[in-house]
């Protein structure tokens, strides 16, 4: 069962490498075959990828979401099955250019560090409201990543526009309504998603509260999630009141998305991410 | 065997020496009859359009200099015009050279705007036509047949085809690049210029929802309205309806500027800021290039439609240079082929004869060697079956070699008179 978990792991992240070559090479030259081909091979890595996953659960009899490696896995299953869902529409589909790069850099560099965590057990997770809280959230990032490519897509068509250089690229990717109509759509249901996330969350860090620390609720982690849910729903509202569209709702979503990464990042490299956060300081 | 193309284009000829040596479609069975009668039943196919007109003959036994003479007396003959008039202006290929034009002609690489499409179907015409008139041959229809299908790779392999090339096309290529579908889009036109109704009528054909038309003569904007099933507006009133347009054509014949970043700021407002798509065709400019910065406002005028026209044709350009090599390996496949079908006669002849003198021979020393053993006159038989085969392998194989690097007519002709064949 591990060798088959560790065989399908690497496979898949083999596949998800050469999904992204598939995709740069679209990028740079114009053949429909090597963008069926993007999508192919990042659905069969996806497939692989949860094939390790469901190894692993059955290797340990726990639900491994709890580990870099597991966590990335995860994220980039679900981000490949929203892409998949999305390229049902023929007219998007090769936005799955913009996607697969970032997910084969991830990939890359998942399967570079991922032996230790692999090859050991998972943490458990304590009860089913916090395996949900854990899945939504990826579920809610892997469509904030989708909605931060689209939004680098519609800056990146919007720019060429403004410049009267409609040429290459421009031609095969979406119109600029189809973008943003696929934008909103990825926002609409990572919002009210990452809301749920944060309810179930608070929900299980209540019941948790004699574990969490009395101030579990001012860890720099839930702060920072409660910032990203304000952001989110400033953000959708104001679009679907018609008073932020176009190139600003794109910039706007590609540099919350790039902040959400980036502060993640840091709590998860100052070791930060501990709901005890306050307790731990006095 | 020749195979020849005689003919003139838009480089080497006037567009008035182009008029006046075409062929109309109801000249063309007369023609191609007229000169296949000249060409002893050559194998013909005239392909006559604004752009070229050219004479394709093949012929199994004339050389390709007869070809073109009878060509040249057709074009001067049929249109009564002295060949003194038009010979500069001729082309004439043979050989592998007729094929590679052919195929570089079908795949629109020899083009006026390389990579248009019509081309294909014309020569697809030319060659019906000439086989309606039962004016084709064996060698003529296969390599009509690889000339389709020699283009077909190069459109499919290529971008030869991609990115429009008219200002109108390009305008509608921008709108859909902008727009999800121009079903439910509105255009305003404002002022009416030829350019603005090409326009809008390339915008109509894709089918846009609803046409707005603005004139300061308010007969003219419900003429232009009545004519796409559009809505008149009276001038004065552009600002109450400028919200309205998702694309705005602008070509009033106005000395300056008419509108300004304001408005468009305001009109911006009043639609939620979806997206407007503004095209100034009008000289001097109509839209006030400040306008261009506004979010969600893509201004283009004349020079920048363009520009985009020119971006796009060089990419054909770039793109002809890989069609070209597709139009190279086709016209070696075809040169190939078309060098085993023309030696096959003359080969096939050769040994025929070298065959029966063999027999002849075999059968005058049998019968002089009556004391021969049934085994010994086989033997003598092998012997003299092994001499031939001999005899024949190098020039079997030189002539397929030699065709392909001389005029074959003339190879097959020498080897003929070598071999005392009969024609």
């Amino acid at each position: 069962m591990i060798l088959s978990m560790g065989v399908a792991f690497y496979l898949g992240c083999a596949l998800y490498c050469a999904a992204g070559a598939a995709a740069i090479l679209y990028l740079w030259r114009d053949h429909e075959r090597v963008l069926d081909a993007t999508i192919a091979l990042a659905g069969a890595g996806a497939a692989c990828l949860a094939a390790a996953f469901a190894f692993r659960w059955i290797a340990w009899r726990l639900v491994p979401m709890t580990t870099a490696a597991d966590s990335i896995a995860l994220f980039a299953v679900l981000s490949t099955a929203v892409m998949l869902a999305l390229m049902r529409k023929p007219n998007v589909r090769a936005l799955a250019c913009f996607y697969a790069p970032p997910l084969a850099a991830l990939c890359i560099v998942n399967a570079a560090v991922a032996h230790t965590d692999l090859f050991t057990a998972p943490r458990a997770l304590a009860g089913l409201p916090l395996v949900l809280h854990v899945g939504m959230a990826f579920l809610a990032y892997a469509l904030f990543f989708l909605a931060g490519m689209t939004s680098a897509a519609y800056v990146f068509q919007s720019q060429r526009l403004k410049r009267r250089h409609p040429t290459g690229l421009f031609q095969r990717l979406p119109s600029l309504e189809q973008l943003d109509s696929t934008l909103i759509r990825l926002i609409g249901l990572g919002y009210p998603l990452f809301v749920l996330t944060l309810i179930l969350g608070a929900f299980w860090a209540h019941t948790q509260r004699d574990l969490l620390g009395p101030r579990w609720w001012l860890a720099p982690k839930v702060v920072l999630s409660f910032v990203l849910a304000i952001f989110c729903a400033v953000t959708y509202h104001r679009r679907r009141a018609g008073r932020l569209r176009g190139p600003r709702l794109a910039y706007q979503v590609f540099i919350g998305f790039i902040a959400l990464l980036a502060i993640y990042l840091i709590l998860a490299l100052l070791h930060l991410r501990t709901y005890n956060f306050w307790g731990a300081a006095s | 065997m020749s195979l020849a193309v005689v003919g003139l284009n838009h480089r080497s000829g006037s567009v008035e020496l182009l008029e006046r040596l075409g062929f109309s479609a109801n000249e063309l069975p007369r023609a191609l009859r007229d000169l296949r009668n000249r060409a002893d039943g050559a194998g013909v196919v005239i392909l006559s359009t604004c752009n070229r007109v050219e004479l394709y003959l093949h012929h199994a036994q004339m050389d390709s200099a007869s070809l073109c003479a009878h060509a040249r007396a057709l074009l001067a003959e049929w249109h009564a015009i002295p060949e003194s008039e038009f010979g500069d202006a001729l082309y004439a290929f043979h050989g592998q050279d007729a094929i590679t034009h052919l195929f570089r002609v079908a795949s629109s690489l020899d083009s006026l705007v390389v990579g248009e499409s019509q081309i294909l179907g014309q020569v697809h015409d030319a060659y019906l036509a000439a086989r309606t008139e039962q004016a084709t041959d064996k060698v003529m229809h296969a390599l009509f047949q690889k000339a389709f299908s020699v283009a077909k790779a190069v459109r499919s392999r290529t971008d030869i085809g991609a990115g429009n090339i008219s200002i109108s096309s390009v305008a509608v290529d921008l709108a859909a690049s902008i727009f999800m579908e121009l079903s439910n889009k509105t255009v305003m036109v404002l002022g009416a210029g030829e350019m603005s109704e090409l326009t809008l009528k390339s915008l109509h054909s894709r089918g846009v929802g609803s046409i707005l038309v603005l004139n300061r003569s308010i007969e003219r904007a419900r003429e232009i309205a009545a004519r796409f099933d559009g809505e008149p507006i009276a001038f004065a009133d552009l600002d109450r309806h400028l919200h309205r347009a998702d694309i705005l054509i602008s070509s009033t014949a106005a000395p300056h500027a008419i509108l300004h970043p304001a408005q468009f700021r305001d009109a911006l407002e009043r639609r939620a800021q979806e997206p407007m798509f503004v095209i100034d065709i009008a000289v001097p400019r109509d839209v006030e290039p400040e306008a261009g910065d506004l979010d969600n406002l893509y201004l283009y005028n004349m020079d920048d439609l363009r520009q985009v026209v020119e971006e796009n044709l060089s990419a054909r350009r770039e793109q002809a240079e890989r069609g070209a090599a597709i139009v190279e390996r086709g016209a070696d496949e075809f040169a190939k082929w078309l060098r085993a079908i023309v030696a096959e006669p003359t080969i096939v002849s050769m040994a025929r004869e070298l065959r029966a003198i063999r027999e002849q021979e075999l059968e005058k020393t049998l019968a002089a060697l009556p004391d021969l053993t049934e085994k010994q006159r086989q033997e003598v038989g092998y012997l003299t079956e092994r001499i031939v085969n001999k005899i024949l392998q190098s020039p079997m194989t030189q002539i397929k070699h030699e065709i392909g690097h001389h005029d074959p007519y003339t190879v097959l002709h020498l080897v003929r008179r070598l071999f005392g064949l009969k024609d």
